[in-house]
């Protein structure tokens, strides 16, 4: 995988133009791979009539057959026997009761790792000044595989850590949300000389924060504190909370700005790491493209058309992950109208493909709202 | 967006307006209160905007399939005739007079007096678009004040509506509360709850046991909980009746309390579920290939579905199902439950033999709602009487199964009558 080792090394992380050559042979290289070892993947493209050499030039990438991520969910898919995989991580439950089972190598990790480095530079993230941080997840748990719960926690070594408090915490066999804890842990590390860190659900820092405000407690957090969302982007959707709104409450209530909230988006079945521009929108790296397609003829729309989200990287060797298709509407924006600075495209996710949102943010919602209750 | 006493708020104003809101309502309560007739005059001349058009743009907007058909059901809804005889059937011709009662043996008589509740907290659910302004209308016709928490899902449509109809009739102003507070913040829906004396709270089981907990014992609960319904169809029936029931399991896409999850074949033989399945699939594809859904969401869905089917039919090497395709499903099951199919046209088809109606139904016994009862006109009096024991609180037609029906009651009760409080007054 000298190719795909070659693009994760390199140094500017947004230079989608310099990097498609080498974007594509990385392609190339793992699709053969994963025709050759995985049954699964190569009957899929046999069937569409597709060998991995015909990927020659960019635009051969829209030719790639995608794999919606919904097939991870039914149907496990490995280009290398699981024993020989050091980490499978399974994604966050759905409505459907089932999760996908996604397989990374050692190499694969090591990617991943390098590109994290790369991106974190975006916003300064990375620093030796030690911080304490605040975790809007899941406190880390033998058994828990889910991604989210392992990212909330990578993202804590970013810096030194002085301590960790956890918003679910693991009581008596089951996770309980505890807001009034991590409440106190504010309110106490306001006062330190540290910076303090948040890092998680969007949805779960929003519930504290209008507890915050209903209660009347305002702390000003020490410089270079941040408030880091990703993971749980849908419950986002349901609320309908405006982002300027969120911002708002974030400065109210933590004294933070604008710049000091960073967002991130990732999927298990697509682990690239999106990390947002100061203008908070998500610009695509140097190890991913995006194709919209039509929602009727699957074929890719310009730029500005909404449509089905195809998200294509050559990192995971261990499942074939080349080009996949979660259940997601978005619009990939030209990189000049945002402004930022990076002339990378940027993507917009719209929601959520049919109607089945409503049925499980009602069922999420009251979920949400039993795990508030235990705790009021 | 925030609507109270008339006007509209920006959702950040909620803490504000909520600790300012028992002052207000104090104050409506003091006054004179509402006379239905301004309700009912209100109400009818929304149902002439509606029909007359005002609100196509926004239904167009939504972007939900079969637009036409709920514009017509609302504008029947709206009409004063039909509120009128909502009002005669839920509470009986004179409720609006106090009266006087005559008990027998020269027992001392009452006077008493139908008032309205209080004010009423409306959680209304978002599988229905308009339907929480629905909720509200109720609680207005009774004369309640009453306070809406919007559903998360809602566009728009049901603000809109309750605008229009504060603009024809100024005075529902006081009456009127409306809060787009999404459902964890359960410690402002907890200050709504306790300002109430009433909670109408429409959703799933999660839903109301949540309310359950946080509200007073005291406060009376109106639920509008998840129902299942089915059809039960007993000898053979005809094309026109097969071909209405496949209608409705398409375009209701089986997402409402009243849409047909599982057909019921009044036999023990499994051998017949599976003849009814190649007499019905014909009927229900055609009914699914002339209903295709048009907005983009449902379409990119559907889109995805087909395509994630495929491959995994080239994964699993093997054909494809029987009665099945990206558009609808018929799945033969050997069991009788009642349960929740996976909607979106993809009905369960079970064998449920007349004798055994009864021990299958109980074990579903909260979740009874509607009927679609198709069978020989001699034994329909039989096969109702059975269903109703089990306690199914609505029978119908299989094709007409979420049709509403003028002067019916919901899930058993008569809404109306849950919003009022009989006063007794010695004389």
């Amino acid at each position: 995988m000298k190719y795909r080792r070659k693009l994760f090394r390199h140094r500017d992380a947004f230079d989608l133009k310099g990097t498609n050559e080498l974007f594509l042979k990385a392609m190339r290289e793992n699709c053969t791979y994963a025709y050759k070892h995985c049954p699964g993947y190569r009957a899929i493209l046999d069937d569409a009539g597709f060998a991995p050499d015909r990927l020659q030039t960019v635009d051969d990438l829209a030719d790639l057959p995608f794999l919606p991520t919904a097939l991870f969910k039914r149907r496990r898919l490995f280009s290398v026997p699981r024993w020989r995989l050091p980490l499978v991580v399974t994604s966050s439950g759905t409505s459907s009761g089932k999760a996908s089972e996604i397989g990374f190598t050692v190499g694969d990790l090591w990617a991943g790792l390098k590109m994290v480095l790369h991106i974190c530079k975006l916003r300064h993230l990375l620093s030796f000044t030690p911080c304490h941080y605040v975790v809007f997840g899941y406190q880390p748990k033998h058994k828990n595989r889910t991604g989210v719960s392992r990212t909330a926690f990578g993202v804590t070594l970013f810096t030194p850590a002085l301590s960790r408090t956890y918003a679910l915490r693991w009581k008596k066999g089951a996770y309980v949300l505890d807001l009034g804890a991590v409440q106190d842990a504010i309110v106490k590390h306001s006062k330190s000389r540290f910076p303090l860190r948040f890092m998680g659900f969007p949805a779960y820092a929003w519930f504290l924060m209008k507890r915050m405000e209903e209660q009347n407690v305002q702390v000003r957090l020490p410089k270079g504190s941040r408030l880091m969302l990703g993971g749980g982007w849908k419950q986002f959707y349901a609320e309908q909370v405006d982002k300027s709104e969120f911002y708002a409450l974030a400065k109210k209530v933590l004294g933070l700005d604008d710049k000091d909230i960073i967002e991130f988006y990732g999927a298990v079945e697509h682990p690239i790491f999106y990390n947002d521009c100061e203008r908070h929108h998500f610009h695509i790296p140097i190890y991913s493209r995006v194709i919209i397609r039509d929602p009727v003829t699957l074929k890719p729309v310009p730029n500005g058309t909404p449509g089905l989200v195809n998200l294509i990287s050559a990192m995971d060797i261990g499942t074939p992950l080349l080009s996949v298709m979660p259940d997601d509407l978005g619009i990939l924006h030209d990189g000049c109208s945002c402004g930022c600075g990076l002339d990378s495209p940027w993507l917009e996710i719209l929601g959520r493909v049919g109607m089945q949102d409503i049925k499980t943010c009602a069922a999420g919602a009251s979920e949400i709202l039993n795990k508030v209750e235990v705790e009021l | 967006m925030i609507l109270a006493g008339g006007k509209q708020y920006e959702t950040s104003m909620q803490s504000q307006l909520l600790a300012g809101l028992e002052d207000r309502l104090n104050a409506t309560l003091a006054g004179p209160g509402l006379d239905p007739e301004t309700v009912i005059n209100a109400i009818d001349a929304l149902g002439r905007r509606v029909e007359a058009g005002v609100f196509d743009r926004q239904l167009a907007d939504l972007q939900i399939d079969g637009a036409e058909q709920y514009k017509e059901m609302a504008v029947r809804l709206l009409r004063r005739d039909h509120l009128e005889f909502k009002f005669r059937t839920e509470l009986g011709a004179d409720f609006r007079r106090d009266y006087t009662t005559c008990p027998p043996a020269g027992l001392r008589p009452l006077r008493v007096l139908a008032r309205p509740l209080g004010v009423l907290l409306h959680i209304a659910a978002g599988n229905a678009d308009g339907l929480p302004a629905f909720s509200v209308a109720e609680g207005l016709a009774t004369g309640n004040i009453n306070i809406l928490k919007l559903p998360q899902a809602d566009n728009g449509l049901s603000l809109s509506i309750l605008n229009a109809v504060l603009e024809i009739e100024p005075r529902l102003a006081d009456y009127l509360y409306v809060f787009d507070t999404p459902s964890s913040d359960v410690g402002a829906i907890k200050k709504m709850a306790d300002l109430s004396d009433g909670i109408v709270v429409w959703g799933g089981e999660t839903a109301v046991a949540a309310v359950r907990r946080f509200a007073h014992p005291g406060t009376r609960l109106i639920e509008w909980g998840h129902r299942l319904s089915f059809a039960y169809l007993s000898g053979s029936r005809p094309d026109e009746e097969l071909k209405a029931l496949a209608e409705h399991i398409v375009i209701t896409r089986q997402l409402l309390c009243s849409s047909c999850q599982v057909i019921y074949l009044d036999t023990e033989d499994f051998g017949q579920v599976q003849a009814f399945c190649d007499r019905f699939w014909p009927l229900l594809e055609q009914a699914a290939r002339a209903n295709r859904p048009t907005t983009i969401g449902a379409v990119a869905e559907l889109t995805l579905r087909t395509y994630t089917d495929k491959l995994e039919a080239i994964l699993d090497g093997g054909g494809a199902k029987p009665w099945s395709s990206s558009l609808c499903s018929l799945i033969p099951k050997e069991d009788s439950a009642l349960e929740l199919s996976p909607m979106f046209g993809n009905v369960l088809v079970k064998p449920l033999p007349r004798g055994r109606i009864i021990p299958v139904l109980r074990k579903a016994k909260p979740y009874l709602q509607t009927a679609g009862l198709g069978c020989e006109a001699g034994e329909r009096e039989g096969l109702l009487n059975l269903l109703v024991r089990a306690g199914i609180t609505r029978v119908t037609h299989p094709g007409s199964m979420s049709e509403s029906i003028p002067g019916e009651a919901h899930d058993g009760a008569y809404p109306l009558q849950r919003y009022l409080r009989m006063v007794d007054v010695e004389l």
